[in-house]
């Protein structure tokens, strides 16, 4: 559906602006915004109970744990998954996310029909909760393009729901 | 989705030319046409597998299993089927051939391996897939191709690592890696195997041992069902199939050679990559008991020390971070300019609060290592200790 203009979450945790022309994926466990596709650049905003298993690797998020150390969860997480082809980190760096200490990750991989994409991860454990919005897209010409859009969209996300934790 | 589109092709192909039975591949072995395809989309399928980064390079290692299994099979089979036996860096217990003789073996399964008996139990087995034409004789004999389709898909459910290896592979690779073959099937490639292995000089006493390992990696990994060796028969069967069979053809002969110390030596280096492995995928128990075994070959390597007390830190159970220290300053006590333990070590201190601790700590990491990857991480920490 036409996403354009603000948008809150269904449990009020996150809010943020979607840029004008991007399409909204309606998933109440994760927003998914995207101007020509999926396959060629997404926004995605993620929330998750610490305790929540991931799919590739068995560790687990752990109260209090750093922004370096929750970096490297989700790095585990990445390179397990066997369908991403040489995959590579960019950046590894501490960041700032609506005035909280998290993680900023670039990446580069490929799917198995070669095809190359870039990501750009922003992670923070707030409480028993953990935040990201990531960037992704096809390397080549997409990437850059819509990269501005995505750093309007990231300026505008706001985490509310961080005072209920 | 693509994986069903191929079995679907491939059903297809082999619709119109049904044989009833195929002959193991002998010295006058000739492909038959659908055999052609299977080996042509085979080569596709290795092409992308080859080119994605997963494949374990390292020479050295990759001709000793090539020389193995050299060993196993006779001149005219080695003439017709050229096997090459390649290493996926994969910490989970597996291993799968192609119908044209490519073998992948994953570095978690390597790893777990006592010797070369183990080694050639399962080079025989998966070689026998291939002499004895499974993945062909597997399409031929499907008579109700739907319900073996529904068959593929329920088995993927409930086997770790199953989805990505369908997500990476096609149909002539996902046949034999996660689906498995028949129970005649796998009976077949256990038993020919295990002829493999005697033929080879090897102790065939070592076969249900590899089982043995698989069985526990179940059990630790509460797997439901292994997709290493298909899912039938049971593992508990087929060891039992094993000991069967080498009490009434093998009782009271000489055994063969197992070839402990040059597999290790062989060995050593893909056991502490894969420790490295089974700590990215939080596989803790396996990544400890992988460092353990290394060291046992290699009792001075500071990497390996390192990567015990990295598994203790991020296990973070109780008294883990006084193991973890002192596995660091181990490591640090063979070489003093490892920067690794030293980051490891200060990030410690400085989640205990000794700030002054953390801090030479990791001065010192940043004066070994001042182009680290993780330098901005380590600047905050500093300021904040300060």
């Amino acid at each position: 559906m036409q996403g354009k203009g603000f948008y809150e979450s269904p449990k009020h945790s996150f809010t943020l602006d979607i840029p004008q022309k991007w399409m909204r994926l309606n998933i109440d466990k994760y927003l998914l915004i995207s101007r020509d596709g999926p396959f060629l650049q997404y926004v995605l905003v993620q929330e998750r109970h610490i305790d929540q298993p991931f799919r590739h690797t068995k560790k687990r998020f752990q109260r209090g744990m750093l922004p370096q150390e929750a970096a490297e969860v989700i790095l585990d997480e990445i390179s397990s998954d066997q369908s991403v082809f040489n995959f590579s980190v960019i950046e590894n760096i501490p960041a700032t996310i609506n005035r909280y200490e998290g993680f900023r990750i670039v990446f580069k991989y490929r799917n198995k029909d070669g095809l190359g994409f870039k990501t750009i991860y922003y992670g923070v454990i707030m409480g028993e909760r953990f935040y990201s919005i990531r960037y992704n897209a096809a390397e080549r010409y997409y990437f850059e393009k819509d990269l501005k859009t995505f750093e309007r969209v990231l300026n505008s996300f706001t985490i509310t729901g961080a005072q209920a934790v | 989705m693509r994986y069903l589109f191929l079995v679907l092709i491939l059903c297809s192909l082999t619709a119109g030319c049904l044989t009833t039975s195929l002959a193991p591949v002998t010295k006058d072995f000739r492909l038959e046409y659908d055999e052609k395809r299977l080996w042509q989309r085979s080569k596709e399928e290795q092409s992308v597998l080859n080119n994605s980064g997963l494949v374990y390079r390292d020479n050295e290692l990759e001709d000793y299993l090539n020389k193995i299994a050299r060993k196993l099979q006779p001149p005219e089979i080695l003439a017709r089927i050229p096997f090459r036996i390649m290493v996926i860096k994969n910490p989970y217990l597996n291993a799968f051939a192609f119908p044209n003789g490519v073998i992948y073996i994953h570095t978690g399964i390597l790893a777990r391996m006592d010797n070369e008996a183990q080694l050639a139990t399962l080079l025989g087995h998966e070689m026998t897939h291939c002499t004895h034409r499974h993945a062909l004789r597997a399409f031929h004999n499907r008579k109700d191709k739907a319900a073996d389709l529904a068959t593929v898909q329920e088995n993927q459910i409930g086997c770790d690592g199953a989805v990505d290896l369908l997500a990476l592979l096609g149909s002539t690779g996902c046949m034999a890696a996660v689906t498995g073959y028949s129970r005649e099937f796998e009976t077949e490639a256990d038993m020919v195997g295990i002829r493999l292995v005697v033929r080879g000089g090897y102790d065939p006493n070592e076969a249900p041992k590899l089982f043995e390992h698989l069985t526990q990696e179940l059990a630790e990994e509460n797997i439901r069902e292994p997709f290493f060796f298909g899912t039938h028969p049971k593992l508990r069967d087929r060891i039992e199939n094993y000991r069967n069979f080498l009490d009434t053809r093998y009782q009271g002969k000489k055994t063969g050679t197992k070839n402990t110390q040059v597999f290790l030596t062989k060995l050593h280096k893909v056991m502490l990559d894969n420790a490295f492995l089974d700590l990215k995928a939080g596989r803790f128990y396996s990544a400890q008991r992988g460092a353990k075994k290394y060291l046992r070959i290699k009792p001075n390597d500071p990497r390996a020390y390192y990567l015990l007390g990295e598994i203790s830190r991020q296990m973070k159970k109780q008294n883990d971070t006084d193991r973890a220290k002192a596995y660091y300053k181990k490591a640090l006590s063979i070489e003093p300019s490892y920067p690794d333990p030293l980051r490891a070590i200060g990030l410690l201190y400085y989640k205990e609060g000794k700030k002054t601790l953390a801090k030479r700590s990791f001065e010192s990491y940043l004066s070994l290592s001042p182009y680290a990857p993780d330098k901005a991480y380590i600047k905050q920490y500093l300021a904040q200790c300060n």
